[in-house]
């Protein structure tokens, strides 16, 4: 198979050779939808391609500037979900109303990188709902603590988690009192959250245990500190001693250089690529350490940097489930998170809110086994197809008109209002709050404004290739081979089959159906 | 479970070559094959696991009948010395698993009682950690059954043969019944496919046929020079596109020689018979039945799912033995934890310690092996184990599967006498 650069970039991770100079600093090169896809991919969960184009004709700068900066404000959102569903007497309803209230705001949220900040918490301070310890209410609320302090202090989110109930419960700190320590919190806040394996001993664990004893939970899920319980005996913690309480301990952790060096090599491999260079993690620890430990900063230097934008970096990282299937989602513009959702990102094996282990979610080439990929498959294809077309919910307008005429350039309106803001919420009539308030709970299928005639009025008529042109560009950036492109026209074109009809009237909406869950399955598509 | 860095470090000298990357190579490059022990061990047996999820209540599943404590402590959900089905004057079985009392009485089963580990967890979560993993301290992040494979697939051993079609290998060694690879069965370098049924391990392309046909090459542009992580995909796509196809055809041979129940677990164990006389390699294969968390209102709930593991049992060993199989595969059950002695307010039991476990075969040698717990010497209101889990399964590791032990396993554990 001959490679075809003119329409294939060296798309997915490139080896690390030498750090360029300059790696951090500001990126001045070329800023087109392929960086701007790139930036809502990975400061986000992807978009429509109206997002994409509107973010690359404000270049580089003033894109980087929306994303960090975002001017509107975002959608009114519940602080929780449906108490009626949230303290329901099942677990299964109250865990799904959890988990369906965190995964709507990924779809609809207006400023996609707080979602995407606290995603990388939830899995880096990996709470989760599978042992049925912790209550879905705690575990809302920590999602809400990881919302407004995630882009914040690092110092002061390592402290709102200490006190958090729902960490509290999952790693057993309020059952952690003087006369029984527990050291689950206090070996994982080591461990997994700060300073990794090797930069403690066992001794520190056990004096940060007693150091931590006396926090717990009183009714209501409060989180009292009762003296009572608390070891007050002199302490010793890496390297220093003294009468030691929790906010000692956390502030002793932030002091060790190296939770630098751990929190920025992680920032990197989530942002960036998956075995960032040493001097990378040094330079960025720097810059966090200037910072005073502030991750918006930190995670600005990262986005707006050359290595962002670097080609190492560009489709380097293999799409976790959540952005895989809400990427999906955001650019068919679902009004709304179907419930079926959750059985799927099981398949493809991240449940939100419900990682398997303390570990949280190992990522990169773990998200890809054949079972997992058959689901990735699957459900594209089901959605593809069982999408009822926004003009199919509002009779008499839309597909239908447009299949009767389609053919020319004379196409309905329908593209007009398609994608026009950074969120699917907002646009499009089947996107008000009337529509989608008379609909099921949770529809297994919904009407999306991307169907086939949306799309096949976007591409300016019923033409195999420009119809071809604007889904690859839309989803992949056109980041395929010649000759994959080619499959993708044939089959458009009915060649090889058993009705070979060309593309058009009577076929369009199969095939563009077809199309989609073609290009979502690609390879290219599989990674962020 | 493929590290990250396992990943990129062992793929990189391929990418450098200039070669696609076979999956194999990638999952594959620091296991090392060990020669097998036994060289009795006949190579074509199969382990099926049956997990009774939930926690199952072993005190209702082998009846102590003659005990007074046991009617004691359980005046409401006890089960009477007229409906159990005696094994011996001691102990008997539950009234629904008459069907596995006929197995029994072959001299097909194995029981084992008083099954724990020291400091016992009664964490759904935790408890089934311990046991898929055989790590009582703190969870690995690889199954027991995962190491194995480690060990044995010809996916994690370089040079093996592995099926293949249109160059995308595909493993069916350890094969997961079920949406999900659960933890025992998480490997380093061996990818495990679940496999909810022949129709649903299946690429749907739905109504569009055209469509599932261009999804046949979209995962054939392997090419030199390319991202190891693209290659991992287009690798693993096609192998997961054509490998339903394989197991389909493999197994299209094949006709049930037994009449299995209708529910899930038959439905799964039939699935396992079809898949086992069938010549794709499977070793290891591993089976849910949920819902044994039976903290109120225990008897009927208990005593059908009871039904659904012993009828499905007695079916499926019907069904191996007809097609000549039955000497060449064991089964054993296991549960997160058995349930305290005491019935509770709700006429059902909450979370406990050591219960009996079943192993099933044409050559298993039938019994009953170890006493059944004391339920006057308790901890804390719950039984003692005497037979640490992970005497089970070094047993089945090395007379049945003919593994050290020890390669999978951490401790020194003594065999029992089953096999």
């Amino acid at each position: 198979m001959k490679l075809d650069n003119s329409t294939d970039p060296q798309v997915g991770y490139r080896p690390p050779g030498p750090l360029e100079a300059g790696a951090l600093d500001r990126y001045r090169g070329h800023f087109g939808s392929r960086q701007a896809a790139h930036l809502v991919r990975r400061a986000g969960f992807g978009g429509t391609p109206d997002d994409v184009e509107r973010l690359a004709e404000l270049g580089a700068d003033r894109a980087l500037d929306a994303v960090l900066h975002p001017a509107e404000p975002d959608l009114p959102f519940p602080d929780s979900p449906d108490p009626a569903e949230l303290y329901d007497i099942q677990l299964r309803v109250k865990n799904q109303a959890a988990q369906m209230w965190y995964l709507d705001r990924l779809l609809r949220t207006r400023r996609p990188l707080v979602e995407k900040m606290t995603l990388f918490w939830h899995g880096h301070f990996a709470t989760s709902l599978i042992s049925s310890k912790v209550a879905p209410a705690q575990m809302v609320e920590q999602i809400n603590l990881f919302r407004a302090q995630g882009l914040g202090s690092f110092g002061t989110l390592l402290r709102s988690v200490t006190y958090d109930p729902a960490m509290l419960v999952w790693l057993d700190n309020r059952k952690n009192v003087a006369a029984h320590p527990n050291e689950n919190y206090a070996r994982e806040l080591m461990e997994l959250f700060t300073l990794g394996l090797g930069n403690y001993t066992e001794d520190d664990v056990k004096n940060a245990a007693r150091a931590l004893t006396g926090i717990t939970l009183a009714a209501g899920s409060r989180v009292v500190f009762q003296a009572r319980l608390h070891d007050a005996d002199v302490k010793t913690f890496l390297g220093r001693t003294g009468n030691f309480g929790p906010d000692d301990i956390v502030d002793i952790v932030l002091a060790q250089p190296v939770h630098q060096r751990f929190i920025c090599r992680k920032l990197l491999e989530f942002f960036v690529y998956s075995d960032p260079e040493p001097e990378l993690v040094e330079e960025l620890a720097s810059v966090y350490a200037t910072s005073g430990f502030d991750i918006g900063k930190t995670v600005g230097t990262i986005l707006r940097s050359n290595v962002f934008f670097s080609p190492r970096a560009y489709r380097a990282l293999p799409k976790s489930p959540i952005e895989f299937v809400i990427g999906l989602q955001r650019y068919m513009q679902f009004p709304q998170v179907p419930l079926d959702t959750l059985t799927w990102l099981g398949r493809m094996g991240q449940i939100p809110l419900m990682p398997q282990t303390v570990k949280g979610w190992d990522g990169g080439p773990t998200w890809i086994n054949t079972s997992t990929m058959l689901a990735r498959m699957n459900y594209v294809n089901e959605v593809v197809h069982a999408q009822k077309s926004a003009a199919a919910a509002a009779p008499g307008t839309g597909s239908a008109t447009m299949a009767a005429g389609a053919g020319g350039a004379s196409m309905p309106s329908a593209s007009s209002s398609v994608g026009t803001s950074m969120s699917p919420a907002s646009t499009g009539p089947a996107m008000n709050g009337t529509t989608v308030s008379t609909m099921p709970k949770f529809p297994s299928s919904l009407p999306s404004m991307r169907d086939p005639g949306a799309i096949v009025a976007s591409a300016g008529g019923l033409h195999a290739e420009r119809v071809l042109d604007a889904v690859l560009g839309g989803v992949v950036q056109r980041d395929v081979t010649s000759d994959l492109r080619g499959t993708l026209l044939a089959y458009l074109d009915g060649v090889n089959t058993d009705n070979p009809q060309p593309f058009g009237p009577e076929t369009f909406e199969l095939r563009t159906r077809g199309l989609l869950a073609l290009v979502f399955t690609l390879p290219a598509n599989n990674l962020n | 479970m493929t590290t990250r860095r396992t990943f990129i470090s062992t793929s990189l000298g391929v990418a450098v070559l200039g070669g696609s990357l076979p999956m194999a190579l990638v999952r594959a490059a620091a296991a090392q094959p060990l020669p097998s022990l036994g060289s009795s061990v006949d190579p074509r047996n199969v382990l099926v696991v049956i997990q009774m999820a939930g926690g199952n209540d072993g005190l209702n599943t082998v009846v102590p009948y003659t005990d007074d404590a046991y009617h004691r402590v359980r005046p409401v959900i006890r089960i009477n010395e007229s409906t159990v089905l005696r094994l011996d004057d001691r102990i008997g079985l539950n009234p629904a698993m008459a069907p596995l009392l006929e197995l029994f009485k072959e001299g097909h089963v194995a029981l084992v009682q008083g099954v724990g580990y020291p400091n016992p967890n009664r964490s759904h979560f935790e408890a089934t950690q311990i046991w898929e993993t055989a790590a009582t301290d703190r969870p690995t992040a690889t199954g027991w059954l995962g190491r194995y494979l480690d060990r044995v697939a010809p996916s994690a051993t370089p040079g093996r043969s592995v099926l293949a079609t249109n160059g995308a290998p595909i493993d069916f060694t350890a094969v997961a019944l079920g949406d999900q690879v659960p933890t025992a069965l998480l490997a380093q370098h061996v990818d495990v496919p679940a496999i909810g049924g022949l129709g649903s391990f299946a690429y749907a392309g739905g109504k569009d046929i055209a469509s599932k046909h261009s999804a046949g090459v979209l995962f054939d542009g392997a090419r030199p020079g390319q991202s190891p992580y693209l290659a991992l995909i287009e690798q693993t796509a096609r192998a997961a596109f054509h490998g339903g196809d394989i197991l389909r055809q493999k197994t299209a041979g094949y006709k049930p020689m037994a009449t299995y129940p209708k529910d899930n677990l038959s439905n799964q164990l039939a699935l396992a018979a079809q898949i086992i006389g069938s010549d794709v390699g499977a070793r290891v294969i591993f089976v849910t039945i949920g819902s044994f968390d039976t903290h109120s209102d225990q008897v009927g709930q208990q005593n059908r799912l009871l039904g659904y593991l012993a009828g499905g049992l007695n079916a499926f060993y019907k069904d191996l033995d007809a097609h000549g199989d039955a000497g060449r595969v064991l089964t054993m059950t296991f549960s997160e934890f058995g349930r305290r002695v005491q019935q509770n307010a709700s006429n059902g039991t909450d979370h406990g310690t050591a219960m009996p476990l079943f192993v099933v075969g044409g050559r298993v040698k039938g019994g009953v092996y170890g006493d059944h717990p004391s339920l006057s010497d308790l901890d804390s209101g719950d039984l003692k184990y005497h037979t640490d889990f992970r005497s089970v399964y070094a047993t089945v590791l090395r007379d049945w599967l003919g593994r050290d032990p020890a390669d999978v396993i951490a401790g020194t554990f003594d065999t029992l006498p089953f096999v």
